[in-house]
């Protein structure tokens, strides 16, 4: 049965080009399907556009959700970008 | 997979400022790994597009791993297609991608950055024309 694994992040920046395509780039390194979630709308976290396309901004709950064999290690990874993004511009 | 060669980018535009504000844009995000190679304007510098510059493109994008070539509009398309068709010394894996100009070569190169191969990056830039920005 495929792992399955969740956490959370309030945003201390927006969630701008740069960081999106970190996290594009890191999700595309893992078997497990890696999604993120900010209030209604959903993206498939290997998807750049799809990631800037949930337009987060600083202060918003962001929920990133794997499933797969490497699942914890998927969410881990994305919560760590995510934290490191800058509230600086990208 | 992020050991081996990368597949490279070559962007095709009618204008130089273009493709290269495209492939500054496309490089930041996708963490500057990715070669990505222009060809925009004709040889002598006007608006259009020039076919030795888009062979001139391929030879610097290409690292092994094939080159996935984004035009922008109309000619580009046709002078893309023109140097395809004399296939001499040209990468070995070349596809040409359907997809809007900026949206394709972020998301071809953040596939490329990734490891993905000639196809999953092919993939990525014409998936790009589904993408909504609102």
């Amino acid at each position: 049965m495929p792992e399955s694994c969740e956490a959370a992040i309030t945003l201390t920046g927006d969630l701008h080009a740069r960081p999106a395509g970190s996290l594009a780039v890191a999700a595309a390194k893992f078997d497990s399907a890696v999604e993120l979630t900010v209030g209604a709308s959903r993206a498939d976290a290997r998807s750049v556009l799809a990631v800037m396309g949930l337009g987060a901004t600083s202060g918003q709950h962001l929920t990133v959700r794997a499933v797969g064999p490497d699942a914890r290690e998927a969410v881990t990874t994305m919560i760590d970008i995510l934290a490191a993004a800058t509230p600086v511009g990208g | 997979m992020s050991d081996e060669a990368k597949v490279g980018i070559v962007l095709v535009s009618h204008s130089a400022a273009l493709a290269e504000g495209t492939a500054e844009v496309a490089g930041q995000i996708g963490g500057g790994t990715v070669a990505i190679a222009t060809a925009g304007g004709t040889d002598d510098g006007c608006i259009g597009t020039s076919i030795a510059k888009v062979r001139r493109a391929l030879g610097l994008a290409d690292a092994g791993a094939g080159v996935v070539i984004l035009p922008d509009l109309g000619s580009s398309v046709l002078t893309v297609r023109a140097l395809l068709s004399e296939a001499e010394d040209l990468p070995e894996s070349l596809a040409v991608a359907d997809a809007p100009f900026v949206e394709g070569a972020v998301a071809a190169t953040v596939a490329a950055a990734a490891g993905g191969d000639i196809k999953a990056v092919l993939g990525a830039a014409e998936e790009a024309r589904h993408a909504r920005k609102l």
